[in-house]
């Protein structure tokens, strides 16, 4: 089915109820025994997320100085207000770069590897596997160390300390290409495009109507992951940009929590910066959770 | 003042992700033949028409100083970009733009790291400029001959100072007058005082010791006239683990041994910001600018600190030692070296320029005449009124000029960390940590094909 | 990286597919068009900085005269290599994130892989909060988390160290003994979300009929778990295993950011620890040689796992 799963019988079509009704062995013992589990990791998993929360509400004293898991003189809105303004409002200009990078970043990107990896999956030609190969390679290497050589490059031809300095590196992305590939071989019938073809429809026409949109779910997942990676990445724009009004809030926050020990106000603002940096990542999955479930069911077209 | 010349614990974590270049720095290090200046008596002329410089600089508020030269001088406009403190990617930064050639006219770089920028042939000698030569008196001694590396304006003069940490005794006048504790004037006196604090309070100790501030320890050597390093001819001398600096190491040794020192805290973590306002931690030996260290961080003891000059080692002494500072450096392939040169000097003697960047950035000034600034003058309310830069100004004078620091002191910090951490976590001495920082040194200098003199 | 690891050996399907349509002439350009816009930012920014790392690594750094002399950059060989492989603390490194990653991979991938089967299953309730739940630590920059962490481990500072205190006793988490788990936890809560969500992905792949003609048998939801799913899962999981193992010996912002607040990390604490060292004492060949020493055996470890759970599967 894919490269993830190991069903035989590559294209079998899936059937759209995943969502099967609760089986009726589904003791309430089990329920219980299964929610709790689920929920103790879900503790474990927001305990420092609330650490998160709570410190983002207290002022800098009560920080270090009040139990760390309760509130205390509750400042959040003094927080957010000193945030917002701190170095005439650049936060949130961090926040909207963040944005453009990721989103923008991830969304082209996205879209460069599903078509590079429908490509490699479904046309035959010379080189296709050597080619394949070069770009798990480049799935080992870690972007952190393509930071340097990168702003050479882009010395030589006097563009660094811009927005594309960050954004061009930041589309490509190996391992979506990889997972296209797995996905694009599972999800789009052969037989489909042989129909499609038959029907005289172009291979572009064909791409870009038929084929991604049975590679959806696949693209959703690959737009997320990189969507992340990207507003992570902080190295890439701190080596690329000087003009910290193109900065991505992760740069912006980490010049801050850089400057702590001169300016100790700093410390709850990066804490509070962080919080709020956060509420992107998390609206972006629930938005992208609804596409995903309804790209997986989609995903199992009728062939 | 400014603290960008310590490296705080946090901020050193975070300086270690900015260089995360593993492959990456790599990638950059000197690529292929590079005929850089060093050694190099540059041409030092005047250039025609209008001139704009760049300046990297982390100082806050050092915009509103570079505006007032602008307004100045018309036809040498600066522009400043202000950057994260240096070890904390600034250097690297400037590494990198040197490679690339698009490394700024003017930046900020502090003491210890000037000759690794040398060695870089990332800085330009200014010597030759108007007026570089002749500003040598305006500068508290041993800051010129940190500019000059000891040779006194001969092998040229790579930067303009700009401040200074002479260091001092940080300490809880309120738990002293408890516990009847008198101020230390000696390094025994520390000692004894050590003890008789925490045989008054078992949970309180005498200061901490830090893993993370190598530079704060060097600061100590540096006081004892323990030189780390001395140019021999064309070669190295390295001497970390001298006698001198054995000394220093017993003494601290038995500190950490008797309990003294809180072994578990890490200098500018949130963690040592509590114990102050506990009282837990009575004392620091810090610099000038550590004075907005404790004020901004340990709101809660307000009037209980005083200053007090750096314990001696021999009774009736007064020697200083320095921790952090920095130099305004005209970098390496300035187009513009006159009047780069006539900026930084400026913007370090000039008696407008000093206050606003005292003011701005609590600068504490390496130029003679910024001692005198009246805002250096006054009492200070966190100090309960009293004018700790008196101690400072004189701290400042009593710092010994031979101290060199070596080309590749960023290793050297790192070998003195590791093996301080060893030690503060039982596993070896301060004194082994000294022996392999030495061997380690040496090894590194051997690695930058520097000769190192045996 | 000639060889095609993850493809060859984790994904027996997609070389079995069923052959892809010929290609006639006249679809010629079609790969070329749909592969150009990625290679070409590919080569320029992956590809290119990489062999300009390589090359880096064979070169060293003379000097002439004077205490600072003046720098010349030679062809030096292999000889970076030979510091490298020559250098205790850089091996002893690698030693410690390979026991790390023994115990911290499998506790992780476990824990996703129970996480996912649980949210694929029919027990479980508020799937959707849970989802949403794991994910989330994945969202939070590395910086802030380790910052977190440290705050949440330091003695002075911690509420669960407090609490654990009032309960009876603290581990001290910095200590020299705990801290590669100190680590281990940040990244396990890091990254477990992430790895459920690639197997859970894997999961919904999967054609639920297949678990219908189950169902009928009578099985349990638990022996469907066991007994269908995870063998299904196999590739998803030797993805994510490949991953954790190229995320493990890359290890450096959770310890760099501990180092600040414990004696417990030594500045060549792991192999990326000590390269950053290098480089930022300016001695860029080495950490060159240094980082593809350390990308090779990530290779070479990847490449050796794939084998080996490729063969199991074969037998």
């Amino acid at each position: 089915m894919s490269l993830l799963t190991d069903t035989a019988g590559a294209h079998a079509p899936r059937q759209t109820s995943k969502t099967a009704p609760r089986g009726p062995r589904d003791s309430r013992l089990s329920v219980i025994a299964a929610t709790g589990f689920l929920v103790v990791i879900a503790v474990y998993m927001l305990l420092p997320v609330f650490w998160l929360i709570v410190a983002a509400t207290k002022s800098q004293g009560d920080l270090v100085d009040s139990f760390g898991l309760w509130f205390s003189d509750f400042q959040l809105f003094d927080n957010l207000r000193a945030l917002f303004a701190k170095q005439d409002g650049v936060y949130l200009p961090w926040l909207l770069n963040s944005l453009l990078y990721a989103g923008a970043g991830a969304a082209v990107g996205t879209l460069l590897s599903a078509m590079a990896g429908y490509a490699l999956a479904k046309y035959r030609f010379r080189g296709r596997e050597f080619l394949f190969s070069v770009v798990l390679g480049g799935v080992l290497v870690p972007a952190t160390a393509l930071a340097l050589p990168l702003f050479l490059l882009f010395a030589e031809v006097d563009a660094t300390n811009t927005f594309w300095s960050v954004f061009l590196p930041s589309i490509v992305s190996p391992f979506g290409v990889y997972l296209s590939r797995i996905f694009a071989a599972a999800s789009v019938p052969d037989e489909l495009l042989e129909a499609a073809r038959i029907d005289g429809a172009g291979e572009l026409r064909t791409f870009f109507t038929m084929s991604l949109r049975l590679m959806s779910p696949a693209m959703v997942t690959i737009f997320l992951f990189q969507f992340v990676v990207i507003w992570n990445n902080f190295l890439l724009p701190l080596v690329m940009l000087q003009d910290d009004r193109l900065y991505p809030v992760t740069l912006g926050l980490f010049t801050w929590q850089s400057q702590v020990s001169r300016d100790p106000s700093l410390q709850i603002l990066s804490l509070t910066g962080s919080l709020v940096s956060v509420v992107p990542i998390v609206i972006t999955f629930l938005v992208l959770q609804r596409y995903w479930k309804a790209g997986l069911a989609a995903g199992a077209v009728k062939s | 003042m400014s603290l960008r010349t310590h490296r705080p614990a946090f901020r050193r974590a975070l300086v270690a992700l900015v260089a995360l270049p593993l492959l990456a720095t790599a990638a950059c290090g000197g690529s292929g033949t590079e005929d850089g200046a060093s050694g190099e008596q540059a041409t030092c002329e005047k250039s025609d028409g209008k001139v704009k410089l760049t300046y990297w600089s982390w100082i806050p508020g050092v915009d509103k100083a570079v505006a007032e030269w602008n307004r100045q001088n018309p036809d040498i406009q600066v522009t400043v970009k202000s950057t994260p403190t240096g070890n904390t990617g600034t250097y690297q930064n400037m590494s990198n733009a040197l490679k690339a050639g698009n490394a700024p006219d003017l930046g900020q770089i502090e003491y210890d790291s000037l000759a690794s920028f040398r060695l870089q042939e990332g800085l330009t000698d200014i010597a030759s400029c108007a007026g570089v030569k002749e500003a040598q008196g305006d500068f508290v001694d041993w800051t010129w001959s940190q500019v000059t590396f000891g040779a006194d304006g001969k092998d040229g003069v790579w930067a303009v100072p700009q401040d200074t940490g002479p260091m001092a005794l940080f300490y809880r006048k309120d738990l002293f007058e408890k516990h009847g504790i008198a101020v230390p004037k000696t390094w025994d006196e520390y000692y004894e005082a050590a003890k008789k604090l925490k045989k008054a309070d078992p949970k309180a100790y005498m200061t901490h010791f830090s893993q993370t501030d190598p530079n704060w320890f060097s600061g100590l050597l540096w006081q004892k006239g323990a030189n780390m390093f001395a140019q021999e001819g064309d070669a190295w001398k390295v001497d970390v683990d001298s006698p001198a600096a054995g000394e220093v190491a017993d003494y601290w040794q038995k500190m950490i041994d008797e309990k003294l020192v809180a072994t578990d805290l890490q200098g500018f973590s949130p963690a040592l910001h509590k114990a102050w306002n506990n009282g837990e931690v009575a004392t620091w030996v810090s610099a000038a600018w550590g004075y907005s260290t404790i004020r901004d961080n340990a709101k809660a003891t307000a009037g209980k600190w005083a200053v007090a000059p750096m314990p001696q080692w021999s009774a009736g002494e007064n020697k200083a030692g320095n921790w952090g500072g920095s130099t305004t450096a005209v970098m390496g392939k300035s187009k513009h070296p006159y009047e780069a040169a006539q900026f930084a000097l400026w913007l370090n003697t000039d008696p407008k320029a000093l206050e606003i960047l005292n003011r701005e950035g609590g600068l504490y000034p390496a130029a003679t005449a910024g001692l005198e600034l009246a805002a250096l003058k006054k009492p200070v309310d966190f100090y309960d009124g009293q004018t700790v830069f008196d101690v400072f100004a004189d701290a400042s004078k009593n710092v010994t000029t031979d101290w060199t620091f070596g080309p590749t002191m960023t290793d050297t910090y790192r070998f003195m960390g590791d093996g301080i951490a060893g030690a503060l976590g039982g596993q070896g001495t301060l004194e082994d940590a000294l022996r392999t920082a030495d061997a380690k040194t040496v090894d590194s200098l051997e690695k930058q094909s520097l000769e190192v003199a045996k | 990286m000639t060889a095609d690891p993850i493809a060859a050996t984790a994904s027996p399907p997609a070389q079995t597919a069923p052959a892809p349509v010929p290609a006639r002439r006249r679809r010629n350009w079609a790969p070329v068009f749909f592969l150009l816009p990625f290679f070409v930012p590919f080569v320029l920014f992956t590809l290119v900085p990489v062999g300009y790392a390589f090359y880096q690594s064979l070169l060293k750094t003379e000097r002439t005269g004077g205490t600072f002399g003046r720098k010349t950059t030679v062809f030096a060989g292999l000889d970076q290599y030979k510091e490298v492989l020559g250098d205790a603390e850089f091996l002893g490194s690698v030693g410690r994130v390979l026991v790390f990653g023994l115990v911290q991979i499998p506790v992780m991938l476990l824990l996703a892989l129970v996480l996912a089967l649980l949210l694929d299953s029919t027990v479980a309730r508020l799937k959707r909060f849970f989802r949403i739940a794991y994910f989330v630590p994945y969202g939070i920059p590395g910086v802030i988390a380790a910052l977190m962490w440290a705050f949440l481990y330091d003695p002075r500072l911690s509420p669960i160290v407090d609490l654990l205190d009032k309960a009876g006793s603290a581990p001290d988490f910095l200590g020299s003994s705990m801290m590669l788990w100190s680590i281990g936890n940040v990244v396990t809560w890091t990254y477990t979300g992430y790895n459920m969500l690639i197997i859970y992905a894997a999961l919904q792949a999967v054609p639920s009929d297949i678990y219908e003609a189950a169902r009928m048998d009578g099985a349990s939801e638990a022996t469907i778990a066991w007994r269908i799913k995870v063998p299904i899962l196999r590739p998803a999981l030797i993805l994510t295993g490949v991953f954790s193992i190229i995320g493990t010996l890359q290890l450096f912002t959770e310890p760099q950011v501990l180092r600040s607040i414990s004696t417990s990390v030594t500045s060549t604490y792991t192999p990326n620890l000590a390269a950053y060292s290098l480089a930022s004492a300016n001695n860029y060949s080495e950490a060159a040689a240094m980082s593809v020493t350390l990308a090779l055996a990530t290779f070479v470890l990847s490449f050796g796992f794939l084998k080996l759970t490729g063969r199991k599967a074969e037998s």
